[in-house]
């Protein structure tokens, strides 16, 4: 090696470690964890289709999707929140107060079904932007602030339902408000997956080619520098959380139509789910990495697993050993992946 | 190090909020100051959230305001918190209220406070599930494993008494959730031998995990002739499931248990083929009854049925059924 | 020449702290003002102010004649002036493109215009002669690469005045060549260059004016013809500084061997490395970046898995396999990356002097004795004449001089004889410099042994009784102080390690 050329391929140190100079090398780790997750999950449709005939028949494969609709609406919104190097607790119960909301909405103030969808989906919003404020405004660290709304969101929908389920059915306002999940516009399949598919398109498009995108991976990857460049980084997170909470609104609306009624006391624990996903797509904790395939794939392989394991009868208290496992090696095959790189140097 | 460090500040602060909700939820309302003319019972429930509690709540206010006592009924957030609940009790204890309801999470971890109870000479009755100590003087509950075993008999009714079926539990742990699957089971081994039960799986009573446990069990078992829910979220999870799926009404005979609008709508269209219903109200009155009884020195019975009863389309109007119904 | 900017009594404070008073420079279009002071002099307050993350209490700023407010980092993009801060500023996920135009991106309503981004960023690599790829990520340039990274994305403001501090902080001699000669080229474009370093020898070969600043004031300024080193450095300390010292008297040659280090080889860089450390001696290592010299500190220590190394402390055969096996030994290692690896700088003085010897400190059920601690790192931090208030004050709150002695403090209060140092004076201002040097004097003369990993050839020069010259991961040369001098290293740290002597 000669020391003196400047494209040698030195130590740097970096956000993610130490990484080394080769550009096409590291953009093809950036994929791995990616692709990783990918063949994780053709492994698991392989084995469990050898495993049991029944599971990789058409309706159970769309049952699979349309299991992975509330989880996965959360986990697009949370992917953002997460490549800030943020994290939203408040995505469960807060799902549980835009479903309980949209209820209020049509059930108890009659407003038209359109009205008060929106309506519920705003709410999610609205928890989005206090979160975001609080995070960028006030700098409260986000995990404590949003574990706060998390609480919140949890006894405001308590209250407001009265410790009730709010049911849609037999309210005339409310007709087709069940078609919104489990309408099929596609033959077979339900709606819920649709929109699944449609909103990870969308989220794809916003992490991808807009500015809330990228000024998310800048946030996330050094905030201070962000700033510095004259990007107003206060106003991108609140918008980050907002954007968050309209997934999470939408998620509300899912599982309200899905069930066909809100229930106040379902939701919590739903965020962990989600950020599990995240995890798994190879979105990084500590922020500046992610991409929206890798949550669907995640979300993905969370509802294939459990699917898959119920199929075969497998007890329940197993299956949750083995979705724990699963999550730990994905984030342990992902430190791995970063060691790796470190070593290289 | 970094990061390691900043993850165990979140987990240290994490700790701490959760510690402050634990304690700000266990002191509801100043009671005790009513004076001693009015008589106070403090009511532990094991939650509060779910519909089987808060019609539970409703009787026992309803016998309170005949009786002209006060009562406060509490529970924690999740029927997991047991730890939670014990703060309760012994928050009740130092209340001093005249009398305790208990409904035990957890059979053995009350005993010690049981102990503190007597010794307050607080005297303490019991609902729905019990504690497994000598003081408490009564328990008004229902008999889970003869309501299981009501369920398969109308299960296997419903079946021609041959066939698959399969069970979508809401609890492993929790001895409601056992008792009334062990009920059933037990009734279908002994008196049904040409029934087969193929699977039992556990949704923690959430309804979207119960749709997709429902859905992945038809799927994997296509000969399955009946499914049973051991909780209102269980049944209605399997109802949704069902519907998903499109199967035609009737083709996979659901039994359910406790009653809510979505079970009671589902029997009426045909989707589900009946439930079990528990008396929630009346372990309400009944509970408070006890306690109040306590305190004037009668001795209540020491276990007080309040009954369980089969219904479904059929006999729903009722007037007897209809009054233990909730919606 | 036209003068450009004029910034006359600046004057700043902070809750306690006078930061600048009355401060003034001028700067004209085409050349470079150098700015020199010691660390605390108030230089890195004063370019906040430029680049709009400050705002001053009084003063004027004029820019081409005009008197301007520069009330944020926009504001300054906008007026033009740019900063490269010296503390990387980039975001290592992002391309080279996306990190230059950051919050300036080619868009079409909410949507970017990726394809126009890249376009614009290749153009301005050419214009500035910058040899980047635009679409590579930023985490996987090396940290000089990073740095032209900086300067492109500060150049792409169109800057009139372009700030620069600490540029070669981490660059080679020929990246340091690349952008002096860049910098050659913006001031014949007529832009003015704030140049801050801490690096005397590179004042003469770019300054065009040298201003200097001591305790947030003024001090002076020398133009190019009146530039001398020793005036530079007394005006920065406010006293007379001999450059071309040479160490104080040397230890014995027959002194005990303390470390024997024979056929110290790593898969990627190292080979058949070997050396002899004596009792009071200080063994400079000098040669270029990336010649090896951390890495043969790093594999010594067990840091880095090393091969076929055969070890002896003090004439017994050891194994180390990992870094407390090395401090057991009594080897202390002091990174380069104080801030990274050195310190809890969030932690108060005393706790970070004693981290190495907690256990020295602790009851057998692991309860801190904490009197007997506090004793000891009060009785370091006036034996290292360490200014800080107290030892109960946040280590970082202290200058970079006073967190290194913090760091030697720690090695100290775990009996460490063999002290490694890596780059022990980076960072670290002129004045404290010279105190760090006494203090390694001392710590010799006290008996303890030295290696000292150094890039700047007169500070090796200063201290070494030996230096071990390395190149490509070879040893080239070991030489006596005597007969060193900068040429004589500099030849062996460039000869490919290939060449056997």
């Amino acid at each position: 090696m000669n020391p003196n050329t400047a494209t040698k391929p030195v130590k740097a140190i970096t956000a993610e470690g130490v990484v080394t100079g080769r550009p096409v090398v590291s953009f093809l780790r950036a994929k791995i964890q990616q692709s990783l997750a990918f063949a994780t999950l053709v492994v698991l449709l392989v084995f469990f289709s050898f495993a049991n005939s029944a599971f990789f028949t058409f309706s159970n494969i769309t049952g699979i999707l349309l299991s992975t609709a509330v989880i996965g609406i959360l986990a697009l919104g949370t992917t953002f929140v997460i490549i800030t190097g943020g994290i939203d607790l408040s995505i469960g119960t807060g799902m549980t107060l835009t479903a309980v909301m949209t209820a209020v909405f049509i059930v108890n103030f009659h407003a038209p079904l359109v009205v008060g969808v929106i309506g519920g989906i705003l709410v999610g919003a609205l928890i989005g932007f206090i979160n975001g404020f609080n995070i960028a405004v006030l700098k409260l660290p986000p995990f404590i602030a949003t574990l706060g709304m998390m609480l919140i969101a949890q006894g405001l929908a308590l209250v407001i339902s009265g410790v009730r389920p709010i049911y849609f059915s037999g309210v005339p306002n409310a007709t087709g408000f069940n078609q919104i999940a489990l309408g099929t516009l596609f033959p077979g399949i339900p709606n819920a997956v649709v929109i699944l598919f449609a909103l990870a398109i969308v989220a794809y498009i916003i992490l991808s080619k807009t500015l809330l995108g990228r000024y998310t991976f800048a946030i996330g990857s050094n905030e201070e520098a962000t700033r510095l460049s004259g990007v107003d980084t206060r106003k991108w997170k609140i918008i980050v959380y907002t954007v968050a909470g309209l997934f999470t609104g939408v998620a509300g609306t899912v599982i309200a139509s899905r069930l066909g009624s809100a229930q106040p006391q379902l939701g919590a624990g739903y965020e962990l789910q989600a950020i599990a996903a995240v995890i798994i797509g190879g979105t990084s904790l500590l922020g500046g990495r992610g991409s929206i395939m890798g949550t669907l794939i995640g979300a993905l392989i969370m509802s294939v697993l459990i699917n898959g394991l119920r199929i075969m009868s497998i007890q329940t208290e197993w299956q949750n050993v083995v979705v724990g496992a699963v999550i730990l090696v994905a984030v342990f095959t992902d430190s791995l992946r970063q060691r790796r790189a470190a070593f290289r140097g | 190090m970094k990061t390691s460090k900043k993850i165990s500040v979140l987990v240290a602060t994490a700790a701490v909020a959760i510690a402050l909700v634990g304690c700000s939820a266990g002191a509801p309302g100043s009671s005790g100051e009513a004076g001693n003319k009015q008589l106070y019972i403090a009511l532990i429930s094991k939650g509060f959230q779910h519909q089987f509690w808060q019609a539970v709540k409703t009787g026992a206010e309803a016998r309170a305001a005949k009786l002209g006592v006060k009562v406060t009924f509490e529970g924690p957030a999740a029927e997991t918190e047991v730890d939670a609940q014990l703060q309760m009790f012994q928050a009740a204890i130092d209340k001093k209220p005249d009398a305790i309801g208990y409904a035990a999470l957890d059979p053995k971890a009350c005993i010690p406070l049981m102990d503190a109870a007597k010794a307050a000479n607080i005297p303490v009755v019991e609902f729905d599930a019990g504690c497994d100590s000598k003081v408490p003087l009564s328990i008004s509950k229902t008999d889970s494993l003869g309501a299981g075993a009501l369920a398969a008999v109308n299960m296997a009714k419903i079946i021609g008494d041959s066939g698959e079926i399969g069970i979508v539990g809401h609890s492993q742990i929790n001895s409601t959730g056992v008792e009334r699957r062990d009920g059933f089971v037990n009734e279908i081994k002994k008196n049904h031998p040409n029934i087969k039960i193929v699977d039992i799986q556990y949704g923690d009573g959430d309804h979207l995990k119960s749709a997709d446990i429902a859905k992945a069990m038809i799927a994997a078992h296509p000969n399955l002739k009946g499914l049973y829910g051991t909780n209102e979220g269980s049944a209605v999870g399997i109802v949704d499931g069902v519907t998903e799926l499109g199967l035609k009404p009737g083709k996979v005979a659901i039994v359910g248990f406790d009653s809510g609008q979505s079970q009671i709508d589902a029997i009426n269209s045909g989707v589900m083929a009946g439930a079990i219903t528990q008396n929630p109200i009346g372990i309400g009155e009944q509970t408070v009854q006890a306690a109040y009884d306590a305190i004037k020195g009668k001795t209540p019975a020491k276990i007080i049925d309040t009954g369980f009863f089969w219904y479904d389309k059929a006999n729903m109007a009722d007037p007897k059924i209809a009054a233990v119904l909730y919606k | 020449m036209t003068q450009l900017l004029k910034v006359s009594g600046i004057s700043k404070s902070f809750p306690g702290v006078q930061a600048l008073k009355d401060v003034q420079f001028e700067l004209n279009r085409g050349e470079v003002l150098t700015l020199v002071g010691e660390n605390g002099a108030g230089k890195s307050s004063l370019m906040k102010i430029l680049s709009g993350i400050y705002t001053r209490d009084a003063g004027s700023i004029l820019l081409d004649g005009e008197e301007v407010v520069i009330d944020g980092p926009k504001a300054a993009q906008r007026l033009g002036i740019s900063i490269i801060h010296q503390e990387m500023n980039l975001m290592p996920h992002l391309t080279v493109a996306q990190n230059i135009f950051v919050g300036r991106e080619p868009r079409f309503g909410p949507f970017m215009r990726e394809r126009e981004l890249n376009r614009r960023a290749d153009e301005l690599l050419k214009e500035t002669g910058i040899h980047l790829k635009s679409r590579d990520l930023v985490s996987s340039l090396t940290v000089a690469k990073q740095q032209m990274v900086e300067i492109a994305k500060a150049l792409s403001f169109n800057a009139k005045v372009l700030i620069m501090d600490e540029p070669t902080y981490a660059l080679t001699e020929s990246e340091t060549d690349t952008l002096f000669h860049l910098i050659a080229s913006l001031k014949a474009s007529g832009t003015g260059i704030i140049y801050i370093s801490h690096r005397m020898e590179e004042l003469s070969r770019i300054s065009d004016r040298v201003t200097v600043l001591r305790d947030g004031q003024y001090i002076g300024t020398l133009e190019k013809d009146e530039l001398d080193i020793p005036t530079v450095i007394e005006m920065m300390v406010g006293r007379h500084i001999d450059a071309g010292a040479r160490p104080t008297a040397r230890g014995s040659e027959n002194a005990d061997v303390m470390l024997k280090v024979e056929g110290l080889s790593t898969r990627s860089l190292l080979k058949n490395v070997g050396f002899e450390l004596r009792r009071g001696e200080i063994l400079g290592f000098a040669g270029l970046m990336g010649a090896g010299r951390t890495e043969v500190a790093r594999a010594i220590i067990g840091a880095d898995p090393s091969e076929g190394a055969i070890i002896h402390v003090e004439g017994k055969k050891v194994k180390i396999s990992n870094p407390s096996d090395a401090v057991a030994l009594g080897i202390g290692y002091l990174s380069e990356d104080r801030k990274q690896f050195g310190l809890l700088l969030e932690q108060d003085v005393n706790t970070n002097v004693l981290l190495a010897s907690l256990g020295d400190h602790a009851n057998s059920l692991g309860f801190m004795k904490t009197e007997p601690g506090k004793q000891k790192s009060r009785d370091l931090v006036t034996s290292l004449r360490i200014k800080t208030p107290s030892i109960f004050t946040t280590t970082k709150n202290l200058s970079g001089g006073n967190q290194q002695k913090v760091v030697i403090a720690k090695w100290l209060a775990r009996d460490c004889d063999i002290l490694i140092f890596d780059e022990p004076t980076r960072g670290i201002d002129v004045g404290a410099k010279e105190e760090i040097y006494r203090l390694l004097d001392q710590l010799v003369a006290g008996g303890k042994s030295i290696i000292m990993i150094s890039s700047e050839l007169p500070e090796v020069l200063r201290l070494s009784h030996r230096i071990v010259v390395m190149a490509g991961g070879r040893i080239t040369a070991v030489l006596d102080n005597e007969e060193a001098s900068q040429a004589k290293i500099m030849d062996y740290a460039t000869r490919s390690g290939d060449d056997k002597e």
